[in-house]
């Protein structure tokens, strides 16, 4: 009995050692996310393929869409100012520290990483479950944002390094700048690619369609005229490129300019036929909502009266934008009266007294539609309108601050018809060329103002290129494709804008006939800005230039 | 005889087995006898040997011995750690008995070890204990606020003064730059990794400090090596309290106590705010209002510090019951602890109970558990809200509520513009962040000694944690400031941890060779899983429930899993107590790493030489000496990286998918090579010993987020994350002493001294590409960068120095100024350019302009020395100590000074410090502007935010501050009522009650509220991006009177 009472506790004690002989299961170690898919075991199937292209139409451009879209696009331009805030912009002083040229740089390359990514993950983890057409398109559809991001790098900071795998480059630190010429034969390359391999009807509302990279080329070889001008003449053959493909689209794409210019903003508005590409925002509440809806109307809202939130009670169109309303007339040097025809001006920028029933007004607890209210102080904005489509009971859906559902235009087609009027002016002065102003009236007259028969001349387009697109983020790069070719021109325009504190004054409230716009007598500084080679384009941010002293090597031409 | 004990259990039975088979020996004559210390208390495992041959044995629990000696030996010599040897002549004497004196009580103390125990004097590698009474005597709420000032090589700093906040602990310097330098918990078998948080809140904050028996700090690589894969920042080892068997005992404790208000910092009251205001006017236009018109008819407005902060309260009722019979012995003990906020909108209240249990059915074999739940209860709003900057920054102009009894706000009444911070009080008030936790921790272990010297063990334990948050945005209209929706945000995250481990050890004596040898198997593994549900659209304020919010609102999910596997083993050899070496060896296999770098190995080897056991050493002052000498690898396995996942987002085409971060599936461990010297004396028995350590530990394979440039898609919304990498090697080199003296011992008083003073310095060796540095930008604060470089120390504070203010025109025109993108400089000019009253900045480079070339580190975030003084004074029943910490020479980047000086802030209804008053102010001479004040160096007014505005926001010295301080941390004084009061009646056994203070006092130079800056928990910061030293309205630490109470029946 004692013998056995021996072995007991011995064998007993091995049984605790078992397990550690045993060990654990090879699987044990392995343990990949359990919250999300990875690249290695995605783009399996036509839908994933898509979905790995679908943000490339959103979140990728937030940052950029946020604030730095309007701050560049509109303030540096001087169609739109912000009194208190972004000053830097608006006074045409844009350094290398200033937050939007910050956000601008990151966001666009992001979309150049995202989509070499995209690209990259395609080729290497596509299955043959994937139909061959899918993947040739969504490989397009990330090109065309890579080659639309290198377009709005270049024409803000001019040299930029072209990358397109960002995996090569991960321990890199010896990359450099491209020259602006390589950069739009790259882009431009890239776009006839793509829409060689974007499909003619696109596969879903919303999703690029070949016109929507012939519509960019269009657009791309307009610039690029003037890229590769010669003495202060633009290149005739990408003018006429520039034409052809925006023609082509009008009469291709089956696409349609919108009855009246009011139906483009008035929500919901997403995705109409006159849209060739347009970012996709989706209002979701709460932390995942940021990132994927619009957050600009929140700044550009005048007040909560109108909307969940409201920044922009300090912004407004500028004295010089106003006075391109055909109806505002000066009276003296400081002062605009009338009211106008054009119908753009109320779909653009609200002036007191003006009535717009699609917004709710919130006033002292009760709701009303929203007539524009006056504030009799030395200063008053005209607040922005485009893209300010009121609160959730207008929308019919909920909505919180800086998550918007309503898209931002990229590209729709009445650019074409003014891209055809300026391609067919070309190098001349002016133009009676009956194409060019049939172009133009197309556009003219949409917005309510009588045909034009007098010849266009360059000013006339461009000026009805900033009374079309104010807003839409477009103005600053009509002036930086000026720049190229005429950049003397470009810095006079500039220089002549006013960009002070004024009033607007209603003749009556409410149901104004007529409104007069008063430059603010004591703020007499700060009306002007001094454009020049110094300022023009963006710095590299200051950051960026520390932390990647590479890109002050001077630039080389991609090939 | 001297060996390493497991458990106290596994000694028994060894000695039960011992004694059952030590009648072996028959042929020598057999000695026994007693050892006692100088009282008669028998003292345990004392090594009682014949001189001059290997022939020993050891004590029992009884002191007891017998030792068959040979025929010719005269001579016995006795030792026992912490006595000096004695020798005894036994001629033929069969009985010896004899009393050793004790000199160094600490010396004989067992003390945990990772995956074992082991006696202080053998101690080989660098190791410091808190013991619970040092945890006594501080007021402390969360475990890291025991150890701090306490042990030598720790430097630890609150990130957030809020209740249960999160605390920074970094042992021995920095060891990685990567965003987790906190080191491993061990509490009571189950590993944690502290930090890696960025909330303010507390992964530690549930368990009771007073349950705590002591922690260790393994600081040495012989000591932490064991823990391999995970200990490169030190292990910290919790043990808690167990019973003993005898009579049971029953205590109670109660601590009430009261934390003060911060110090003011100096903000304009009304009237000098409205002088401010007119001013800005007279100089940017637009109209001042009226009643600011004549500032000195106004009342000093709205203190808004005085509103947000407040004396708090803090109780805590404590029961523990402990005892046993030989066989079963228990602890028990259940908390409840409620502590105020100095500030609105924060407070921590926990609840908790504990059983340990330990049993021994059999001689042979024993079981313990030990469980504990608990649960926190915090209020985060403080913290998330931003409410201390906001209060700072808020006018005076404003009223907390209304005469109508509405919150204050700006609006056409108050004046104030829509762009001023909303009333603090009332968001601290109105919003909820409530974050609930409760934790299960247990474990079962079960000890078994088939045979004499081997202990076999196989232990599991779990932590279960749960974790509730809401966070409640009430409809509210507070001035311009317009809530119109409530919403709610309900997180609920769950996670659990097992570790399942087996253990052999054994362990024998030959003569005065003393063998342990440990094997192990490990095998843990952790997984987690959040909910997150909002919904806005609440008709009501008052229900914090997703159902009553309007459907149907967005949810958010989350998991993840991990999992390590490990072999360890370590072999200790001494030989009669004076030669002592020890080898660790772990092979650690993690699925934070890909198939080809799974694996790794970490061994260590460690040696002790106690000098003052050697015969022929005879120095009488020094009554111990010990020379000790350790190598070892430690590492980090960071967390992940290897994969790239992709997020899912709606867009208007579907859900689309995005990539998160660029995968590294090449991805190593961490190692961190150290070596360590140190050395431990004793003089006059000990009254003063002192332990010093040098150390050198080589950090390789730096694991970090490699910071890539933005031209790379990293930084933003959509971003692809920067791939987790091996980014390079580091050095840290460093020092720490810790005196212990006895100044005054005599029946009457007893005096000691503890003094840790420690140091070190970090510098990056080199990265494995050609990259010179990498930066953490926090591009939310004006993009306030920190810099790692080769050669330097990491994360040094990176800017501009400023040189004062442009004085005059002339001054511009003879100093660099920015440039535009033709090189030219930027004209003089009061919008668009630089200004006389704006910061100068210096050409570092000397190219003639300003620009990033010309930044430079402009402080360091790392202290040159820390320390900690404590002074215990018993006087009677009186015990008085006093706690006194100083860190020096590490730099604070004053955020909120940099806000509050901003004059243009003023357009935006923005509160200012009342040094700003003293703006630089221009004066028209000679027909071109000049400084009224020119030794002013706030920064002129102005009126937009151009160039000037830039050159303001530079991230500067004008900012950087000197944050040295010393600190009266604790002082406490205890009365134990003496038994002449209490003895009469059978209740009560003893009363303890204590009074005192903590953070009573603080020097310093920092312009701040305190300069104890930890870690940045703000909103934006990420593990990854966590600025150091950067204070932007923290939460402050303040002094705290407390009283405690202690009953024992």
């Amino acid at each position: 009995m004692k013998k056995i009472q021996q072995y007991i506790r011995p064998l007993i004690a091995l049984s605790l050692l078992v397990p550690a002989v045993l060990s654990c299961k090879k699987t044990f170690l392995e343990k990949p996310p359990t919250d999300s898919v990875v690249d290695a075991n995605f783009y399996q199937s036509d839908e994933q393929v898509l979905a790995a292209t679908d943000l490339l139409y959103s979140k990728v451009w937030f940052d950029y869409n946020d604030k730095a879209s309007y701050n560049l696009g509109d303030f540096r331009s001087g169609t739109t100012y912000s009194a208190y805030n972004d000053r830097g912009n608006v006074l045409f002083n844009t350094t290398d520290l200033t937050p939007e040229n910050e956000a601008a740089w990151r966001s666009f390359f992001i979309v150049v990483g995202q989509s070499n990514l995209a690209i990259n993950n395609i080729n290497k983890y596509a299955t043959a479950n994937v139909t061959p057409a899918i993947k040739k398109m969504a490989i397009a559809e990330a090109r065309f944002m890579r080659a639309l991001a290198y377009r709005y790098l270049t024409m803000n900071w001019g040299e930029v390094p072209i990358i397109e795998n960002n995996l090569e480059l991960l321990n890199d630190t010896t990359l450099k700048k491209n020259t602006v010429k390589s950069i739009w034969r790259f882009i431009t390359r890239e776009m006839r690619a793509v829409a060689a391999d974007l499909p003619e009807t696109a596969i879903q509302a919303g999703r690029l369609s070949k016109w929507s990279a012939e519509g960019m080329l269009a657009r791309f070889y307009l610039t690029r005229a003037g890229v590769e001008a010669t003495g202060g003449v633009r290149n005739q053959s990408f003018l006429d490129s520039a034409r052809y493909f925006a023609e082509r689209v009008i009469n291709n794409s089956g696409k349609s300019l919108l009855k009246t210019y009011g139906e483009l903003f008035k929500w919901s508005y997403d995705n109409k036929p006159e849209s060739l590409f347009e970012l996709q925002w989706v209002f979701l509440a709460g932390g995942p909502g940021y990132g994927v809806g619009n957050s600009a109307p929140s700044y550009l809202n005048y007040s909560s009266e109108i909307s969940v939130e409201g920044w922009g009670g300090d912004k407004g169109a500028t004295y010089w934008m106003l006075g391109n309303y055909e109806g505002f007339t000066p009276s003296g040097d400081t002062m605009l009266v009338g009211r106008t025809l054009d119908q753009r001006l109320r779909e653009t920028y609200m002036l007191p007294g003006t009535l717009y029933p699609e917004i709710t007004q919130t006033v002292n607890n009760v709701n009303q539609k929203l007539v524009f209210p006056y504030n009799n102080q030395d200063v008053n904005f005209a607040s922005v309108k485009k893209y300010v489509v009121g609160k959730s009971a207008d929308l019919g859906i909920p909505v919180e601050a800086q998550r918007y559902p309503n898209n931002t235009y990229m590209l729709r087609l009445a650019e074409m018809y003014l891209i055809i009027a300026e391609a067919i002016l070309g190098n001349s002065a002016s133009t009676s060329d009956a194409a060019a102003l049939a172009a133009y009236n197309k556009i003219r007259m949409r917005a309510g103002l009588p045909e034009r028969t007098d010849p266009l001349t360059l000013d006339v387009i461009l000026k009805e290129r900033f009374l079309e697109f104010a807003m839409e983020s477009s103005a600053w790069y009509d002036l930086v494709s000026l720049h190229y070719w005429n950049p003397t021109k470009a810095y006079a325009f500039l220089n002549s804008q006013d960009r002070g504190y004024f009033k607007v004054i209603p003749d009556v409230m409410p149901n104004p006939t007529q409104w007069t716009i008063k430059k603010t007598p004591w703020a007499t500084t700060d009306r002007k800005i001094n454009a020049n080679s110094g300022n023009f384009l963006l710095p590299i941010p200051a950051k960026e230039k520390s932390q990647a002293p590479n890109l002050a090597q001077p630039a080389v031409e991609y090939p | 005889m001297r060996y390493f004990r497991l458990t106290r259990v596994t000694a028994v039975l060894f000695l039960a087995v011992f004694l059952a088979s030590s009648a072996a020996y028959a042929q020598n004559r057999a000695i026994t006898g007693i050892i006692t210390d100088q009282t008669g208390k028998p003292l345990q495992d004392a090594t009682v040997s014949v001189k001059g041959t290997n022939t020993a044995t050891s004590t029992d629990v009884n002191g007891f011995f017998r030792l068959s000696v040979s025929p010719g030996a005269n001579r016995l010599v006795v030792s026992y750690v912490g006595a000096k040897p004695k020798e005894i002549l036994i001629g033929s004497q069969e009985t010896v008995s004899t009393a050793l004196e004790i000199t160094d009580t600490k010396l004989a103390d067992v003390v945990v070890i990772g995956y074992g125990k082991a006696r202080r004097a053998n101690l080989t590698s660098a190791q410091t204990t808190v013991s619970s009474k040092d945890i006594e005597r501080t007021v402390n709420t969360t475990i890291e606020q025991a150890i701090q000032g306490r042990a030598a090589g720790v430097y630890i700093t609150q990130n957030s003064g809020q209740p249960g906040g999160g605390i920074s602990v970094l042992i021995r310097g920095i060891s990685s730059i990567n965003g987790n330098t906190e080191p491993l918990y061990v509490i009571d078998g189950v590993q944690m990794q502290g930090g890696g948080t960025t909330s303010s809140s507390n992964t530690l904050a549930g368990i009771n400090t007073a349950d705590i028996d002591n922690i260790e700090l393994l600081q040495g690589p012989s000591a932490t090596a064991i823990y391999g894969s995970r200990a490169t920042n030190g292990v910290v080892l919790i043990t808690t309290k167990r019973g003993k068997a005898g009579e049971s005992r029953l205590n109670y404790g109660f601590q009430y106590n009261l934390q003060a208000p911060p110090k003011h910092l100096d903000v304009m009251n009304l009237p000098q705010y409205a002088q401010i205001v007119k001013e800005y006017h007279a100089l940017a236009g637009g109209t001042t209002p009226t009643e600011f018109l004549d500032p000195s008819l106004l009342g000093p407005g709205t203190d808004w510090q005085d509103e947000l902060f407040r004396y708090a309260g803090m109780q805590k009722h404590q029961l523990s019951m402990s005892g046993g019979t030989t066989a079963t012995t228990y602890y028990m003990s259940g908390e409840y602890l409620k502590q105020d906020g100095i500030a609105l909108g924060s407070g921590f209240n926990r609840y908790g109970f504990r059983v340990n249990l330990d049993n021994k059915p059999r001689e042979w074999a024993s079981i313990g558990v030990n469980l504990n739940f608990n649960q926190t209860d915090e209020k985060l709003t403080t913290s998330s809200e931003g409410i201390i900057s906001d209060a700072l920054q808020i006018t005076p102009q404003v009223p907390v509520k209304n005469l109508n009894g509405e919150w204050g706000g700006g609006d056409i009444i108050n004046g104030a513009n829509q762009f001023a911070p909303v009333n603090p009080v009332a968001i601290a008030t109105l919003r909820t962040n409530k974050n609930k936790r409760r934790q299960f921790q247990g474990g079962l272990n079960v000890n078994l000694t088939p045979i004499k010297g081997l202990l076999l063990r196989a232990s599991f334990n779990t932590d279960i944690n749960y974790q509730n948050q809401l966070f409640f945005n009430p409809t509210y209209h507070i001035g311009w400031a317009i809530n119109p929706s409530a919403t709610l945000d309900n997180f609920i995250g769950q996670g659990s941890y097992w570790n399942f481990n087996q253990l052999a050890q054994y362990d024998k004596v030959i003569g005065k060779h003393n063998f342990s040898v440990m094997v192990s198997h490990e095998s843990q593994e952790s997984n987690w899983r959040n909910l997150r549900g909002r919904r806005s659209g609440f008709l009501t304020n008052n229900v914090f429930d997703i159902n009553a919010g309007a459907a149907p609102g967005t949810n958010e999910g989350g998991s993840g899993e991990w999992g390590m596997e490990s072999y360890l083993g370590r072999i200790n050899y001494n030989y009669d107590n004076r030669y002592i070496v020890t080898g660790n060896f772990r092979r650690d296999g993690s699925s934070n790493f890909g198939s080809e770098n799974k694996w790794g190995n970490f061994p260590s080897l460690s040696a002790a030489w106690r000098a003052s056991q050697e015969s022929f050493f005879n120095i009488p002052e020094i009554s111990e000496l010990k020379f000790r000498f350790e190598i070892g690898l430690t590492g980090s396995q960071g967390g992940g990286g290897i994969y790239s996942p992709l997020r899912a987002d709606p867009t208007d085409l579907g859900t689309g998918f995005l990539p998160t971060r660029y995968g590294n599936p090449e991805l190593q461990w961490e190692e961190t090579k150290t070596t360590n010297f140190g050395f431990n004396i004793g003089f006059l028995k000990n009254r003063i010993s002192l332990e010093a350590d040098y150390y050198i530990k080589n950090t390789s394979n730096l694991l970090m987020d490699k910071p890539l440039p933005w031209y790379m898609g990293t930084s933003g919304i959509g971003a692809v994350g920067n791939p987790v990498t091996n980014i390079g090697e580091l050095q840290t080199k460093g020092w720490g002493i810790t005196i212990n003296t006895v100044n005054v011992d005599n029946k009457k008083l007893r005096w000691e001294t503890s003094l840790n003073l420690s140091a070190f310095k970090t510098n990056i060796e080199k990265f494995y590409s050609d990259a010179a540095f990498v930066d953490r930008i926090s591009w939310w604060m004006d993009n306030w960068t920190q810099r790692s470089a080769v050669g330097e120390a990491p994360w040094l504070f990176r800017g501009y120095i400023a040189d004062g203010l442009f004085q005059s025109l002339e001054d511009i025109a003879n100093s660099p100024v920015r440039v535009d993108n033709n090189g030219a400089r930027l004209p003089a000019n009061a919008t668009t350019g630089v200004w006389v009253g704006d910061i100068k900045y210096k050409d570092i480079n000397g190219d003639n302009k300003i620009d990033f070339r010309d930044e430079t580190n402009i402080g360091n975030p790392w202290p040159k020395l820390f320390g900690g003084l404590t002074n215990s004074f018993s006087y009677k029943g009186f015990d008085l100590s006093i706690l006194v910490t100083g860190t020096f020479g590490q730099d604070i980047y004053n955020h909120i000074r940099k806000v509050n000086s901003k004059t243009s802030t003023i357009y935006t209804s923005r509160n200012l410090l009342v040094d700003a008053l003293d703006y630089a102010r221009i004066t028209m001479k000679n027909g071109s502007p000049v400084l009224e004040n020119p030794n002013t160096n706030v920064p002129r007014f102005t009126n937009s935010q151009v160039g000037n505005d830039n050159n303001y926001n530079t991230t500067s010295t004008m900012w950087v501050e000197d944050g040295s301080f010393v600190r009266v941390k604790n002082i406490s004084l205890s009365y134990n009522v003496p038994n002449s009061l209490i003895g009469k009646q059978k209740i009560v056994k003893s009363i303890r009650a204590t009074i005192g203070a903590q953070n009573l006092l603080t020097f310093t130079d920092y312009k701040g509220f305190d300069p104890e800056v930890g870690s940045y928990v703000g909103a934006n910061s990420n593990s990854g991006n966590q600025a150091i030293g950067l204070d932007y309205g923290r939460y402050p630490l303040t002094p705290v009177y407390n009283f405690t109470l202690n009953v024992n029946f």
